[in-house]
């Protein structure tokens, strides 16, 4: 039998080299396959629509004169403030949206590698957990960022365009980074808080309701106790009111509840918190199974 | 084998029967059937807590009980578990590829269907039930003499019952062919149903919640912290209410049945 | 002899995409091998013949009955699906009691079958344990134990091999075998050439949905009169041998081993050569080792019918 050197064996002389962002490949697949579904692409151009919005109300704000005959007086309800900018980051529907791109988008993100056994077939790469997790936390990023930083900068954007001044950004010149602050704080939350439950299961279609539900339970939880207790500390059950709270913080307004707004951002920060731990207990290469 | 026994045919009834009977144990078993049921003691633990908070305040207790913890049932419990076990009537057979198992057997795919729709209503009843048997006696524990009050959770029992069926129907229809019938029931049962009853007149009678919220005995009030979840209700005859919901759910579960039967299902590859 | 199963122009699309191309064929009772490379169609004429799916054109039938949307044909037929898919929530014991349940057996009828069918494929033990903590070959039995509990005329097996070690396949194998004698009707398709051939030598062969042969495998080899036989032979006189055949017209080409022993002829008529080589052998008094035709087995015609 001939040798191995004769068989045209060469032994390989080259060097290892690890890519830059080995969760790029991870993060650019979620996103092309969330656009991939039909009805996704529906749902994430309504989220637009809050934008809309508000870039009209800010075309009003500055063209006032013109339109003083709609508000009889109280054109104060249309001043662009940090208000302003937190009520369109804050808003219910923007959320709403939010969460359903998340049910699209976010649900099956852990649940169907673990369906199909796929973590094994990553960590056979040269992927670290954290870059596994990161790559999945980026896509949830990529939606939230593109659904409220994004808007929220154009805003902005345009609030200068159409004053015709810099006035705007000497007057509050710390808005910006509360923008990029509250949409970070956001980002960062709903991709701990898809990842939790998406490593929950295996069934992706299970994820869905339980994203959806728990968001939505939290809600109402909220108002039964509210309405049983009448006390504002029940708001810290709510996911969206602990976002309002954080909101105002963050906006220098004053909070929608009569709470520390460090116990809403202590709730958050548990959740996510409670998300890392799960994940990494979680996300392993092989699955032992009882 | 040793022997060849008999093959014995199957009749729709009987069919009906060991799919429901498979699909109920198989239900039962599930980690998900315990999610939800948790969830359904949630108002259980808000029942006992309430009951400490306001004893001797009979009125109270009776108001956060018809407001607050029926329309939690109503409005949101039966609607996600009818969701999720309406939907996986078909899904989960795909998704999981055992759709084969069940059509290479001699059933017709009106008893899979008719069986499948059975037990998972009836899983949903037995979850649904326990939490509102728990929580409504646990409220009432100081007028179980009365015997009024048997007769109130047997009609508030019989409201979810036909609102389960009527949503289950729906959903599982949805989900005979819908690929993101999840999607679709989610936009139906927590867009449409609170959105279309802020309409007046005849529009509130296209959702089911309507129907449901009439039978109620006693109406819920519009606005305050709970304004997602209460509608300004023009209320159905109970008559036209119960007519409604059962048509509802034989309509949809029929449709069902004959999508199942003529569509040709492939899995994801 | 009557078809069990039989096929009419049966063509199957998905989308653009073709699945199987006009298919007539007839299959009696016996053991049928079904063989293709992955993507051959297997699959889908196997789901078309189960009722898993409904044809674009034309029909299958079962004993004469159509099998689309028939439900009853059923309680004779046991299918084996190829994916590797269960209820994984039950254990072995509740997944083949709660099928047979769906035959209209009583629950000690059920019980009895399932007990026997879990002895057959060596599953007694490990019958209370969720299916979820099977290994892969314990599921391939117990889904091959569901196909056969309730005592089916005709068998679907969609690569029941697939996932079984070395032994487990052959008792397999001996199962499906004894079946034949039973007089069944068995269809078991593979990608695995050796598995079909060692179940059976009645063949239907498939490529890109199309039926590139059905028969006895060596009928088929046969039929392939443009490929010529090939015949290796090991003997110390292999050059004598040679020798003889030279003048033959039907030898076409003969090749020499380096060992200086072995010999491999072409030719257009096998038995013309046999009888010569065996006139040869005894009027020189040669003496022959081994004889041998390399590419009578199924990978060699498969590999001509493919165009290889």
């Amino acid at each position: 039998m001939a040798t191995i050197r004769e068989k045209g064996y060469y032994h390989w002389d080259g060097r290892l080299e690890e890519r830059r962002f080995p969760w790029w490949p991870i993060t650019r697949t979620g996103i092309q396959l969330a656009f991939r579904k039909k009805w996704f692409k529906f749902v994430f151009a309504f989220g637009f629509s809050p934008a809309v919005v508000f870039l009209v109300l800010i075309y009003i704000s500055e063209r006032l004169e013109d339109f003083k005959s709609m508000f009889g007086g109280k054109e104060r309800l249309i001043t662009v403030n940090p208000k302003f900018f937190m009520d369109f980051l804050t808003n219910g529907f923007l959320v709403f949206i939010i969460v359903m791109v998340l049910v699209f988008a976010g649900a099956g993100l852990i649940a169907d590698d673990l369906k199909h056994n796929s973590l094994q077939i990553y960590f056979a790469r040269p992927l670290r957990k954290k870059d596994y997790l990161l790559g999945k936390m980026a896509v949830i990023f990529f939606f939230v960022l593109i659904l409220t930083f994004v808007p929220a900068l154009v805003l902005y954007v345009f609030k200068l365009v159409f004053a015709g001044s810099f006035r705007f950004v000497l007057e509050y010149p710390w808005l910006l980074l509360s923008i990029v602050g509250f949409a970070a704080l956001m980002a960062v939350f709903f991709a701990f808080y898809t990842l939790l439950l998406s490593c929950l299961s295996k069934n992706s279609r299970y994820v869905m309701i339980i994203v959806f539900m728990i968001y939505l339970f939290s809600q109402v939880f909220y108002g039964i106790m509210q309405s049983i207790f009448r006390t504002p500390y029940m708001a810290l059950f709510s996911i969206y009111e602990n976002l309002l709270q954080a909101g105002a913080f963050l906006f220098a307004q004053k909070p929608p509840h009569a709470v520390p707004v460090v116990w809403s951002f202590l709730v958050l920060a548990a959740v996510c918190a409670t998300s890392a731990l799960v994940l990494t207990k979680k996300i392993r290469a092989t699955e032992v199974i009882r | 084998m040793e022997t060849k026994g008999r093959t014995p045919a199957v009749s729709l009834g009987a069919s009906v029967r060991e799919v429901f009977s498979f699909f109920f144990f198989l239900g039962r078993r599930t980690g998900k059937t315990r999610v939800f049921f948790l969830v359904g003691m949630i108002p259980v633990g808000i029942a006992v807590l309430v009951r400490i908070l306001m004893a001797g305040r009979a009125d109270d207790l009776a108001a956060v009980f018809s407001e607050i913890l029926m329309v939690f049932f109503v409005t949101f419990y039966i609607v996600i578990l009818s969701l999720f076990y309406g939907t996986s009537i078909v899904a989960e057979e795909l998704e999981g590829r055992t759709l084969s198992y069940l059509t290479s057997r001699p059933l017709s795919k009106t008893g899979i269907f008719l069986g499948k729709y059975a037990a998972y209503t009836s899983l949903i009843f037995v979850m649904v039930t326990a939490s509102l048997f728990l929580s409504y006696f646990i409220m009432n524990s100081h007028r179980l003499r009365e015997a009024a009050l048997y007769g109130a959770f047997l009609r508030y029992a019989g409201v979810l019952g036909l609102g389960i069926l009527a949503y289950t129907a729906f959903f599982a229809f949805l989900g005979t062919f819908l690929k993101r019938a999840i999607l679709v029931g989610l936009m139906f049962g927590f867009g449409w149903e609170n959105v279309i009853q802020y309409f007046p007149g005849s529009t509130q009678k296209f959702s089911l919640v309507h129907y449901l919220k009439s039978l109620l005995p006693r109406q819920p009030s519009a606005g305050g912290k709970l304004a997602i979840l209460l509608f300004r209700l023009e209320p159905s005859s109970p008559a036209t209410a119960i007519i409604s919901l059962v048509v509802v759910a034989a309509v949809f579960v029929a449709l069902g049945c004959w999508v199942f039967r003529t569509k040709e299902y492939l899995f994801e590859e | 002899m009557t078809p069990v199963i039989e096929t009419k122009n049966l063509s199957k699309w998905y989308g653009n995409v073709l699945g199987l191309s006009d298919v007539s064929l007839e299959i009696e009772s016996g053991i049928t091998g079904l063989l293709g490379p992955n993507g051959a169609g297997k699959s889908t004429f196997m789901k078309l013949i189960t009722g898993q799916m409904k044809p674009n054109i034309g029909a299958v039938t079962i004993r004469g009955k159509r099998v689309w949307n028939d439900y009853r044909l059923f309680s004779r037929v046991g299918f084996c699906p190829e994916p590797d898919a269960f209820y994984e929530d039950v254990t072995g014991w509740e997944f083949l009691t709660g099928l047979l349940r769906f035959y209209g057996f009583t629950r000690a009828e059920a019980a009895d079958r399932a007990t026997r069918a879990l002895a057959i494929v060596e599953l007694s033990a490990d019958k209370d344990r969720k299916v979820r903590s099977y290994s892969r070959g314990m599921r391939q039995r117990v889904k091959f134990a569901q196909a056969i509990a309730h005592d089916p005329d005709v068998m679907i097996l969609d690569e029941p091999f697939s996932g079984l070690d070395p032994l487990g396949k052959r008792r397999l194998i001996k199962l499906v075998k004894d079946f034949e004698s039973e007089g069944r009707t068995v269809l078991v398709s593979s990608h695995v050439l050796p598995e079909i051939e060692a179940v059976t030598s009645r063949i239907i062969m498939i490529h890109q949905g199309k039926i590139l042969a059905q028969g006895d495998i060596h009928m088929v080899r046969d039929l392939i009169e443009s490929h010529p036989h090939m015949i290796s032979l090991r003997s110390p006189a292999a050059r004598a041998v040679a020798a003889a055949f030279v003048d033959d017209a039907s030898v076409l080409k003969m090749t020499f081993g380096t060992d200086g022993r072995s010999l491999v002829v072409e030719t257009h008529n096998r038995d013309a050569f046999f009888s010569r080589l065996q006139a040869v052998v005894v009027e020189k008094g040669i003496e022959v080792d081994e004889i041998d035709s390399p590419d009578d087995n199924l990978q060699a015609v498969f590999d001509y019918l493919v165009g290889k």
